[in-house]
């Protein structure tokens, strides 16, 4: 009876660290590990050019070409090849180019990434510095700063958007150029509600007694928010990030299947602008693209939600 | 203090947000370059004298903060300029913003109604094989984008069921309308469009509200009611909702704005004779005048919404309207 | 003294069936309240006071089960009534008072609202006439000016007054029984002296019989008949308050006693209990106190006593209580 009584006091008294913590709750959200799946899946396509799902070139026609080409004699000027259905050699069809429908995506997933991850950068840099500065030193800056936060956050940002994007695309319409621009301006305009939730967290954790203990000793305001402050509000800005990468992309599909976005760079959204005049003909043109950036978003969403469940500094059940 | 006064204080405050915004606006667009300058670029028989003449007929010569005043005085006036291809901004738009808060306001009505019973369901059963399938149903929803399942919609239920008009806001030709009436008609070609944005906007609601409701079902004053012997029904619909109404208010809200400065997508999917296809077509030609009315227009819609909100918000919570 | 009982709970099993496991909360207790008598139920947080306290109303929240047992509230077995049946007992016949007053009123809706809606729902009058004995119920609870605090809504009042409150909604149809859960644990010192003054004060003018939930011993002596111990879910043992206190028959009861800091102890050291709460989920085997128990055997680790009746009204749950003799350390 002492030998268990003793036993068990020794495992309760080792420390576990809140990361190790949190990964534990996060592993027992099913859903949120199948998001994780999914991102992970997506990454390895991305940077293994479809890996695992490629199919080599062979000349009884199994393929995947990447990056896009035109595909005789489709481009020789006959229709053979543009809008077929789904075949062993397409996987995914074809679309009104001619191109596999399957390697437009996979070299669409690069793009997505390289959406989501620039522009929750960009709006996220921002967003921290303008809501630890105003969560921080308060007063007429955090007046100032919450303000300009407000205005944003009315302005219909995707109008702007495309007005933005129709003056810059039609004038420099080099693709990785191009997309960069859809990047940062989508991160310009996404930073006002993650500054907000941010600078709400930087409040509440501001008043926790070690920080005014650091302050009594004489820290200096940069040691207390570096080393105190950013740790702590480090978990709602993963948070953040996940969900906003997912928004970002949504964006930029949005956009672009209005036409606007970014001129031959392959995104999902402009695979379905391209294929919305064909839908009677070619569904799967659009279809699958479409299949795809939901199964993106959800990742990420799925991931952010389990993501803000597990570290959830209140610890909930 | 009475609602009223929440109310006023609140208005009073959304006009410095006004400002801030249209100067907001104008300082962007004028960013962009000389509107003559990138309006005519492609044209090769204007030359540089007519561009100063048409410079100098739209007023673009003036020093910029006089073009700033001017523009805003002429809002004031509700006189929203001439737009470069169609006439009178007025005209051109005021039809259009009608159908334009047709569609959003029936879609967010709609969603509304069916979201919050489903909402409240999933939540008073929870764990159930119902709460399971809403809740894990609604995660998948949240990430659908809003224009597939506009355009997965006209497929299936426009063209191959012939259930409902692909798009439009009206059947062109009078033979068309179904019993010959004019309204029967609209409504029909609401249908679709409104049923995407309900959906659009159900999932995270059904979410929120399902998730509030379950933080309100775990307080106190729940158990206290059940405690004094009052009806189930009255413990969940008069004392949880409303406590749960709180945040969903302020979630729909702002999500409402959201979904308005997504007009553009859905309207052009619909070919729905709103501001927003008119936005999408006006910027496609760099039309400012149009492009600057319609941005205020859906900025002034987006605040009226929130201090709806913020006035609903004060209704139901009486602790607001101490702040 | 066991007089009339208004109040016969045996053998009660209320269970939590949760994703950790099964939480036994409340696994096997007995008790009974006289009319017109205050019990105290007395233990640990967590040893299934509360739960009790509202297995008997029926409002125990999901996941948790009532699994076994009898609750007899006047003769009739309140588990075999329906829903519509208990919520006619609910709020009238029982009445239950929650722990903490910053809670237990709905903030958006005003003191009136929540008085005149029990009233309304019980007695079946008109709005203006629950108003006016709701301004009656705020006066009889000693509320200053009831006619303005029934307009107001809770987050403008202080504690103290929630609380009272709270034990006017209990009171306003009139119950035979009231369930006070830790009634006074949230207010501050001096308020915690007028609110159990006031209950004891209603308590004799409307002979209403009380179960009071609390830790603190010393308003277990200064308010209640008889007591009741509790310990992990189970009932250690029942008496009146002279008898327990001065005579325990439990060693549970003689350590808890033990362990309430006096003057009179000044000089010696403050005894503490060893051990921990056990886990619910997986309690102890046989006794559950026999971990903590100095006076444990083998039989206490293999088998769990029975709730037995020595006579005199007493109930004892130990195997040892014939050999026991046990001191109370506040015995006058």
């Amino acid at each position: 009876m002492t030998t268990t009584l003793a036993r068990k006091k020794s495992e309760s008294s080792r420390g576990v660290s809140q990361w190790a913590l949190a990964w534990r709750r996060l592993k027992k959200n099913k859903v949120a590990i199948a998001g994780l799946g999914v991102v992970g899946l997506f990454a390895l396509f991305a940077a293994f050019d479809g890996w695992p799902f490629v199919l080599t070139r062979n000349d009884h026609g199994l393929f995947a070409i990447y990056p896009p080409e035109c595909i005789p004699p489709a481009c020789a000027g006959g229709s053979l090849s543009t809008n077929a259905p789904p075949s062993l050699s397409h996987p995914f069809g074809t679309d009104s180019y001619g191109y596999d429908v399957y390697s437009e995506i996979v070299y669409g997933t690069r793009a997505a990434f390289v959406i989501g991850l620039g522009a929750t950068g960009f709006a996220l840099a921002i967003a921290v510095s303008i809501g630890l500065a105003a969560g921080y030193f308060g007063g007429w800056l955090d007046n100032l700063l919450m303000r300009l936060t407000e205005v944003f956050l009315v302005i219909p940002f995707f109008l702007l958007l495309l007005v933005f994007l129709q003056i810059i695309i039609k004038f420099s319409p080099s693709a990785t150029g191009g997309l960069w621009l859809v990047v940062f301006i989508i991160g310009a305009f996404s930073w006002p509600g993650a500054a907000r939730i941010i600078r709400g967290e930087v409040l509440r954790v501001r008043e926790f007694e070690y920080i005014a203990a650091s302050r009594q000793i004489g820290a200096s305001a940069n040691r207390i928010l570096f080393r105190h402050l950013f740790p702590n509000v480090l978990h709602i800005i993963i948070v953040l990030a996940t969900l906003q990468i997912a928004a970002s992309v949504l964006t930029e599909a949005a956009v672009s299947f209005l036409g606007f976005g970014a001129p031959n760079s392959y995104t999902w959204g402009q695979l379905m602008n391209i294929a919305a005049s064909y839908i009677n003909q070619a569904w799967w043109a659009i279809t699958f693209p479409a299949i795809f950036l939901t199964l993106f978003v959800m990742g990420f969403n799925l991931l952010g939600n389990g993501l803000r469940d597990a570290l959830d500094p209140r610890l909930r059940e | 203090m009475s609602v009223l006064k929440y109310v006023l204080r609140r208005s009073l405050y959304l006009i410095p947000v006004f400002f801030g915004i249209t100067l907001l606006v104008f300082t962007i667009e004028r960013l962009a370059g000389d509107p003559v300058q990138l309006y005519t670029t492609l044209n090769p028989h204007i030359n540089e004298a007519q561009r100063q003449a048409l410079r100098h007929y739209l007023g673009l010569d003036q020093p910029i903060q006089n073009q700033y005043f001017t523009w805003l005085s002429e809002l004031f006036t509700l006189n929203l300029g001439y737009s470069y291809s169609s006439g009178l901004v007025s005209t051109l738009l005021a039809q259009k913003v009608w159908a334009t808060l047709e569609l959003q306001l029936i879609g967010l009505a709609l969603s509304l109604v069916i979201a919050i019973p489903i909402g409240i369901q999933s939540a008073r059963k929870r764990y159930s094989l119902l709460d399971v399938t809403i809740t894990n149903s609604s995660l998948i929803g949240t990430s659908i984008p809003v224009f597939f399942l506009g355009v997965a919609f006209i497929l299936i239920f426009g063209y191959y069921l012939h259930w409902f008009p692909s798009g439009g806001f009206q059947s062109t030709i009078p033979s068309q309308y179904p019993y010959g009436n004019v309204v029967l008609d609209q409504l029909w070609h609401l249908v679709l469009p409104s049923a995407v944005y309900a959906l659009a906007l159900l999932a995270p609601v059904v979410l929120l509200v399902r998730s509030s409701m379950l933080e309100v079902l775990r307080q106190d004053f729940i158990l206290a009611a059940r405690a004094s012997g009052l009806n189930e029904r009255t413990v969940i619909y008069k004392h949880a909702l409303r406590n749960a109404l709180i945040p969903i208010v302020t979630y729909v809200g702002l999500y409402f704005g959201g979904l308005l400065a997504g007009a553009p997508v859905t309207e052009t999917v619909f070919n729905w004779p709103g501001i927003g296809a008119q936005f999408v077509v006006s910027t496609t030609q760099l039309d400012f005048p149009v492009i600057q009315a319609i941005v205020v227009l859906i900025t002034l819609m987006t605040l009226i919404a929130n201090l709806i909100t913020d006035v609903t918000y004060a209704y139901i919570d009486p602790r607001i309207r101490l702040e | 003294m066991y007089t009339d009982p208004i109040l016969r709970v045996e053998g009660l099993r209320t269970h939590f069936y949760t994703f950790a496991g099964v939480v036994k909360a409340v696994d096997g207790v007995g008790l009974y309240v006289n009319k017109g008598e205050t019990l105290g139920l007395v233990g640990e947080s967590g040893s299934g006071k509360t739960v009790t306290a509202q297995s008997i109303m029926r409002i125990v929240p999901t996941p948790g089960k009532i699994v076994e047992g009898t609750i007899e509230f006047k003769g009739k077995d309140l588990l075999g009534l329906t829903e519509a049946e208990m919520r006619q007992i609910r709020g009238k016949e029982i009445a239950y008072v929650p722990q903490d007053p910053t809670t237990t009123l709905d903030p958006v809706y005003t003191v009136g609202d929540q008085l005149t809606e029990v009233i309304m729902k019980h007695q079946h009058v008109s709005k203006r006439y629950a108003l006016n004995k709701a301004i009656e119920l705020l006066r009889s609870v000693e509320i200053a000016d009831p006619h303005i605090r029934i307009n107001q809504y809770p987050h403008e009042l202080s504690g103290g007054t929630k609380q009272r409150i709270a034990i006017a909604r209990a009171l306003s149809c009139e119950p035979s029984l009231i369930l006070a859960d830790e009634p006074t644990t949230a207010l501050d010192v001096t308020i915690q002296a007028q609110i159990l003054d006031l209950l004891k004060a209603l308590k004799e003018k409307f002979n209403i019989a009380m179960v009071l939930i609390t830790h603190d011993m010393g308003i277990v002596a200064d308010t209640c008949d008889r007591v009741t111990v509790f310990y992990a879910g189970q009932v250690c043992e029942t008496g009146t308050a002279e008898q327990v206190f001065e005579k325990p028959k439990h060693p549970y009861t003689e350590a808890l006693l033990s362990s309430v800091p006096s003057l009179a102890l000044r000089k010696q050291k403050l005894s503490v209990i060893p051990g921990n709460v056990p886990n619910l989920i997986q309690p102890p085997s046989g006794c559950r106190f026999h971990p903590r128990c100095s006076y444990a055997k083998q039989v206490c680790v293999d088998k769990d006593p029975e709730l037995e009746s020595i006579g005199d009204g007493r109930l004892v749950h130990c195997h040892r209580w014939k050999e026991l003799d046990l001191k109370s350390a506040v015995a006058s």
